[in-house]
Formats: structure tokens, sequence, C-alpha cells
């Protein structure tokens, strides 16, 4: 063998060694506790649920699952716990589909919990690509076949997680570490699950919940040149098409598990955008409800709340930091309602609470 | 398929070495055969829908060469078959790529209705052109014949189908003929494998390390002034990063078959003048524009004012080329503004004394990466609202939050301007020599061998540990 093909033999042979060692370390620690729970190793956590969700299925212990997006993205699970009695495991996806939350869903049941607590709306029925194709959705992590194992353990943004891990789990060098740690540099800079997306202490609520902020959301949405934006992915056929395959697909097929289903108070303003600036839109927002509220409640494993025309908290503009996202304080109060069984749409009268939201949007004028 | 994944580095390239050097025993031509084969294979696994196109265009230039080379036609006829050929390539890549620009900015004119959706296919505009200058170059007389694989593999041939560089059959057919380079050289082998290593390192590591905080200027929040400049810069390096760490793994792939490729890329932002950045980006480019549309336009050869026109046309063609939207249009006008105003500078302009030389070229170098960095907002912005909106946020001084994300990401773009400023380039480091056909003969580097050797491992380990899922490089769309 001559010098050059020594040469390249231990070039790749060390490259090689290196590649392993990462995946030998990346296993070892489990920044995403796939394969255990943290024990060894200090427990952190990422904002990014899409990834994160993965890990949290398997290494939690839980009776009930909360599932939703951004508008349910901050509430801490021990809030959950302490309203509804339960050891609930929050799997909230900022921006996620039906085909995305189904996908978590159905990974999540797998651990046979009782109840499954679901902010639903019509936005994430809107027309998105498969799992598979969604370019930041982990599929695989969550079937945990070879390709995700491989994907996990092969990569060196996990590696440098689980050495960043790694020296927090070392006692001396664990306050450093701890005060070094930040989202800005590393992906899993949150130490207690309870803690995860949730806001900081220190958050200026009222600074970013106000009806300026909403009001100004609403100049914007409205404006003729964003308000495309409205209508985007509502395609009433396509949407019905979804709620079948990734909402009743799921409740048919977990008859032991209760769904309780949400519809998120959005801000009255959401509803009157659309009538102003793309009434087709609303039309098909109340079209789809009229669609899937019957549907909903022939489940008698189904329990549906309705709290978008829940006037004391809709009409008022200082709850929302635009025109769907509403405060922490909201959250509170949802949670509550839960609680108390209030605002639970009747299953011999599913379209009533649609008709009280028509009746208030078609009545509402903006004081400009 | 990408370079930058598994099935490519673990699956494909290692098949294809082994069948061609296999090959290569036996005959001089199966070898070629193979690896055209391998290159349409290549080319199929994500764009299948095309490869029917790309055989048509290949059959077709190929048959308007034989009539230029081979038949003996009267000048007139010849140029009439030329301009069959180039106009029929035209319109070939007018359809795909510019068919729904034009409904567009037709529809916006008289207010019609066109609707056209046509996709894309990957690597049409790079096909397209490596064919135009083949058939110019046989209409001129330059091109002996070639055999029907050794054209169709230079055409397809897969380290750079889908982006570039763009060749040039003369440099690529001869060497495709050479029955040395069918034999495995271990020398090239290794040279090739750490050129790759450093491409590859440059595109998971570098280029979508830094894709992250392009979204601070160009996605859906408001940026303030330091979020805006850190958004830009970090395209600007991201796309340094992501095109010249293709274009090193095209050099070191095409190495491991014993065939140098052009360089495209000498460490353009460290340019001193908009002409020299242009001698330093993307420079197969440059050079084809140069030889078959500049000089075609009449080049410098009908005066100093006609030589401002043919400069800015030739801009404006090349930025055209680049994508079909009014953006690509403004940024290749403002480099055909920048060129000429360069040229003017350096034609009319007061000479620099030789003490101040150094002071001039620091000055030269920060001028044009400035101009450069704003050139490059238009290329990457959605439309031009978009544009002048990010332009407008970097202008505005008074809207600041340099928080601490935004301490941590400049320092962070400054380590990125820090590698591209000062750290040597791949051919620098490899003493990679595409016109003498030499590589691994810099003597400085390779005394520290050992040394090479296993940085050049970890940076092929961290190059690999570094492939994601979906990382796209950024030239395939155009």
């Amino acid at each position: 063998m001559t010098a050059e093909a020594k040469n390249l033999l231990k070039l790749l042979c060390a490259a090689a060694a290196i590649v392993l060692s990462a995946a030998a370390l990346n296993y070892t620690v489990d920044p995403l506790q796939l394969f255990r729970p943290a024990r060894l190793f200090a427990a952190m956590y990422s904002a990014d649920t899409r990834l994160q969700d993965a890990g949290l299925i398997r290494s939690q212990q839980f009776d009930t699952v909360f599932m939703g997006t951004s508008l349910a993205i901050h509430y801490r699970q021990s809030d959950i716990d302490k309203a509804l009695g339960v050891r609930s495991l929050k799997l909230s996806i900022t921006g996620a589909t039906s085909k995305e939350q189904s996908f978590v869903l159905t990974a999540a049941l797998q651990r046979h919990p009782k109840r499954v607590i679901w902010q639903m709306d019509d936005w994430i029925f809107a027309n998105a690509p498969d799992v598979d194709a969604e370019g930041h959705f982990p599929a695989d992590l969550y079937r945990l076949n070879v390709k995700g194992v491989a994907s996990y353990l092969f990569s060196g943004a996990m590696a440098r997680e689980s050495l960043w891990i790694l020296a927090r789990s070392v006692p001396p060098l664990q306050p450093i570490v701890a005060k070094l740690t930040n989202g800005v540099m590393f992906k899993f800079p949150i130490a207690d699950v309870d803690d995860i997306n949730v806001l900081r202490p220190d958050f200026d609520v009222a600074g970013f919940y106000n009806a300026k902020a909403s009001l100004s959301a609403f100049r914007r949405i409205t404006d003729p040149a964003r308000s495309w934006y409205l209508s985007e992915g509502y395609d009433y056929p396509a949407m019905v098409q979804a709620f079948e395959r990734d909402a009743i697909g799921l409740i048919e097929n977990n008859p032991d598990v209760t769904f309780e289903i949400y519809f998120p108070p959005y801000s009255i303003l959401q509803f009157v955008a659309m009538r102003d600036a793309s009434p087709a839109t609303l039309k098909a927002v109340y079209d789809f409800t009229a669609y899937a509220f019957p549907r909903l409640t022939k489940f008698p494993n189904v329990r549906l709340h309705d709290f978008r025309g829940v006037q004391a908290i809709t009409h008022e503009l200082n709850n929302y930091g635009d025109v769907i996202h509403h405060s922490p304080a909201i959250d509170l109060k949802i949670l509550s309602m839960l609680a108390e069984r209030k605002y639970v749409v009747d299953p011999t009268a599913p379209l009533v609470s649609l008709d009280q939201l028509k009746a208030q949007v078609e009545a509402y004028r903006l004081e400009r | 398929m990408l370079f930058n994944s598994w099935l490519f580095i673990v699956v494909f390239l290692p098949i294809v070495l082994i069948g061609y050097f296999m090959l290569g025993r036996r005959s001089n031509l199966a070898p070629v055969v193979w690896l055209a084969l391998a290159s349409l294979a290549f080319y199929a696994h994500s764009n299948w829908q095309f490869v029917l196109l790309l055989l048509a265009s290949i059959a077709f230039n190929y048959a308007i060469g034989y009539l230029l080379i081979e038949r003996k036609l009267r000048p007139r006829w010849r140029f009439a078959v030329l301009t069959a050929g180039v106009a029929g390539d035209l319109l070939v890549l007018g359809v795909f790529k510019y068919g729904g620009f034009f409904a567009a900015n037709l529809n916006a004119l008289l207010a019609t209705h066109f609707v056209v959706n046509i996709l894309l296919p990957v690597g049409i505009s790079f096909y397209t052109f490596t064919q135009i200058a083949f058939l110019v170059d046989a209409f001129r007389g330059n091109v002996a014949r070639y055999a029907l694989p050794h054209y169709a593999l230079f055409v397809t041939y897969f380290p750079h189908l889908i982006a570039g560089p763009i060749l040039h059959h003369r440099d690529m057919i001869p060497q495709f003929e050479r029955a040395e380079a069918k034999r495995p050289d271990p020398h090239l082998m290794l040279c090739g494998v750490i050129i790759f290593a450093i491409g590859l390192f440059k595109k998971t590591c570098l280029a979508d390390g830094i894709q992250p905080l392009v979204a601070l200027a160009f996605g859906p929040y408001a940026p303030t002034f330091d979020q805006a400049w850190i958004g830009v810069l970090a395209y600007t390096f991201q796309l340094y990063f992501d095109f010249s760490g293709y274009s090193d793994m095209a050099i070191g792939i095409s190495l491991m078959f014993g065939i140098f490729l052009p360089l495209n890329f000498n460490s353009p932002y460290k340019a001193t003048s908009i002409i020299d950045f242009w001698r330093r980006w993307h420079m197969t480019l440059s050079q084809f524009l140069r030889d078959y549309l500049y000089i075609s336009l009449g080049g410098n050869r009908r005066g100093p004012a006609l030589r401002y026109v043919n400069l800015g046309i030739t801009m404006l063609l090349g930025g055209l080329w680049h994508g079909a939207a009014w953006t690509f249009v403004v940024w290749g006008a403002l480099h055909g503004a920048y060129l000429c105003i360069n040229h003017a500078w350096s034609n009319y302009g007061p000479k620099v004394s030789p003490r101040f030389a150094p002071a001039a070229d620091v000055a030269g170098l920060i001028l044009t990466f400035l101009a450069v960095v704003i050139a490059w907002v238009f290329f990457r912005a959605n439309d031009m609202a978009n544009a002048l909106y990010v332009l407008s946020k970097m202008a505005d001084p008074s809207n600041i939050a340099l928080g601490r994300a935004e301490i941590a990401y400049a320092a962070f773009v400054l380590a990125y301007a820090a590698l591209a400023w000062f750290a040597p380039n791949t051919q620098e480091i490899m003493g990679y020599d595409h016109k003498n056909r030499t590589v691994g003969e810099n003597p400085g580097a390779w005394r520290l061998r050992p040394l090479l050797i296993y940085a050049s491992a970890a940076v092929l380990a961290f190059g690999i540990l570094g492939i994601q899922r979906y990382s796209e490089f950024i030239y395939f769309r155009f």
C-alpha cells in the first residue's frame, strides 16, 4: 500500500472514529431522554416542542395530554394539574397543523393516558404537507425507527448539547455552566419541564397584551395589501377532509380516552377582520363549525367547549397581544372554565354557540 | 440527491467510484458511459420528471453541434443553424424559467389573467449555458467532434450538474478521454476527500449554522437597525459558504475520479474592488458572461461609452439568469453600475501613490464589501417591497435592540467575517492548480502532513455530523 493510500485510510478511520464517538456521547447523555429518563445527567429541555415532544412522550409520567398551538403554548403543567386534578403532559406546538397534532397525539396515546385536552380551531385544519414532508418535523424520532435514531445519534448539534449537559452534571462546573446556559447558544436551555415555553417572570405582560397591540394587529391584517393572509389555507372541503382524518379518526380509534376539546376565545377582532376584509373566509369558518360541532358531539368520549363567544373575554381587547393570542391570565381562566364545565356544547343543540357568535360578530362595531 | 446527505456519501459515491475504476481496467469508454448513467441516476433521484427534458436537450444540442462541426455548410446556413440551436435552448429556458415571470408582468401591464404554473427543472440554467457555449465554439470552428457518450457526460457530469461550476467542453472532454483518469490515484483520491470535507464543513456547519440569523432581517418580524444588519450580513456569509462549499465538494468529488474542475471562488470578500470581486465570485459564470455575452456584444472594442453599456447589459442579464424576478434584475443592474463606476474610476480617477496603497486597499475592501452586501438584500428579498423595507431598516439607527441575543449574534457574524477575510481558501490550503492539473504540492501544507490528515478527518467528521434532513443548496433554485 502506498503512503498516500495509507493516509487516505487514516483519514477515513479517524473521521469514522470521531463520528462514532459523537454518537456514543449522544446515546449516553441522551439530551431528549428518548432512550431513558435522565438520571445520571441533568435533565434539560428545549423550547422547540416539535423536537422535544418526542422525548417528553417517552420520559414523562402522565395521565392527561394537553395539545394545542401557540394559543396553548404558555400553560404551566402544574397549573393544569392543579385546576383539573390530573397529571398532565403539555405537548402544544406553535403553528401545529392537524396532521402534526394528530401524529404527536397518536404517539402519546401509546402510553395510555385517560384524557386528552385539545385546543382546536378551524385554522389547524388548513392545507398542510404530510409530517414526513414537513422540513422541521422529526417524524422518525417519534417512530424511533432506524432513520430517526441515526439522525439523533449522528448529529453534531446534539453532540454539542450532550457535551454541555455533561458539563452541567459535573458538580464543580454546574453553577458556571448553568449561568452560561441560554436559549441563544443552546437548544436545551430549560432546567424544569414545567418551564417549557412558559413566559419568563420578567416578561412585560401588560406591555405585550393590550388593546393597542390587538388594534394594531387588526389594522395590519385588514390592510388590503395583507388581507389575503386571512383566507390562506381556508378551503372548506379540504378542512373537512383534514378534520375527519386527523380529529375524528383519532377519536374513533381511542374510545376509552376522553377528549376534552375547546375552541379558544379569539378576540372578536379576528372575526370582525374576516367580516370586513374576507367574508368568504368567515363563511368557511361558520360552515366548518356547523359541520364539526354536530360531528364531535355525537361521540360519547368527547366533551366540547366553545369559548369563542365568551364576551367578557373576547371583547376586552386588553387580553390580547394581537387578534387571537390571549394573555396567561386567560389561560388560567380557560382552565377554570374547563374544570367547571362551562360553555359546553349541548349535543342536542350543537349550533347554539355558533349562532351567538354570529350575532356578536354581526353586531360588533369598532370604535376608531 | 444532495452532496450533504448520508445517501450520497455512504451509498452513491462509493458505488459510483468502485464501478468507475473497475470498468476502467477493461475499457476507456465503459467508465464514461457508467459515469453518465450514474449522473442521470443522481439527477433522477430528486428530479425524475425532468430527466427526459435533460436528455432531449443533450440530443438537440449534439445534433446542432454535429451540423456545425461535421457538415460543410455555407456560412449563411451555419449561422442559421447556430441561431436555431441557441434560440431552441433559450426558448426552453425561457418557458421553464421565465414563463411565470413573463405572464405576471403581462397581467400587471394589460390587466389580463394568464396563469402559468411551471416547475423549474433543477440545473436547467447550468446545463443550458454549458451547451450554448459548446454551440458558439462549434460555430467559431473551435471544436473537434466529440463522441456522444463523452458529450453526454460533459453535460450531465453529476458533480457539476445541479449548480455548476459552469464547465467548458474544451476543458472537460479531453479529461474524460484520458485513460489515466480511469485508474485510481491515491494522491488525487486523498486530496479529493480533503477538499470534499472542507466543502461539506462549509455547507453543513458554517452555512447551515448561520442560516437561522438570516430571519432576523428577512423573517416575519419587523427588524431593528442592528437586527437588519445582522440578518443581512448573516445572509452574506451564508451564501458564500453555501455556494463555495458546494463548489469545493464538486471539485473534491471530481478529483476522486481524476478529473479537475475549474475553480469557482477565490475568497471573494477579500476583493479590493468590484472588478476584483467578479474575478473571485462565481468565476465560471463571470468567464461565461465575459466570453459569450460581453464580447459578443462588442466588449470594449467599440469605444468607452458602448463598453459601459455592454457591461450594464451583461450584468443585467447575469442578474436575470439567477432568477425570474425584478429583485434579480435590480441586483444585476446594481452590479453593472458598480462595475461601470469602478472602471471609470480606474480610467479617470486619481492614481494612488504607492505609499498609500495599503490604506487604499483596505478602504477598497470595505467599500466593495458594503456595496456587495447592499446588493445581496435584493438578491435575497422575496420582492422589491421587502428589499426596500429591509434597506430602510438598515438605514434607521434610531431603532436599536442590542440585547443579549443581538450581541451574541453579532459576535457570531464577526467570527464568520474573520474566516472569510483572514483564513486561507481551499485551493490555497490544498495547492489546487486547475490549469496545470496539480494538487497537494504545496510544500508548506504538506510538511505538516500528519496534522493535515487528522485535521481533515475532524473537518470531515464535523461536516458529516452537521448533515440535516432538509438543507438544499441556495444555488439549486437558479
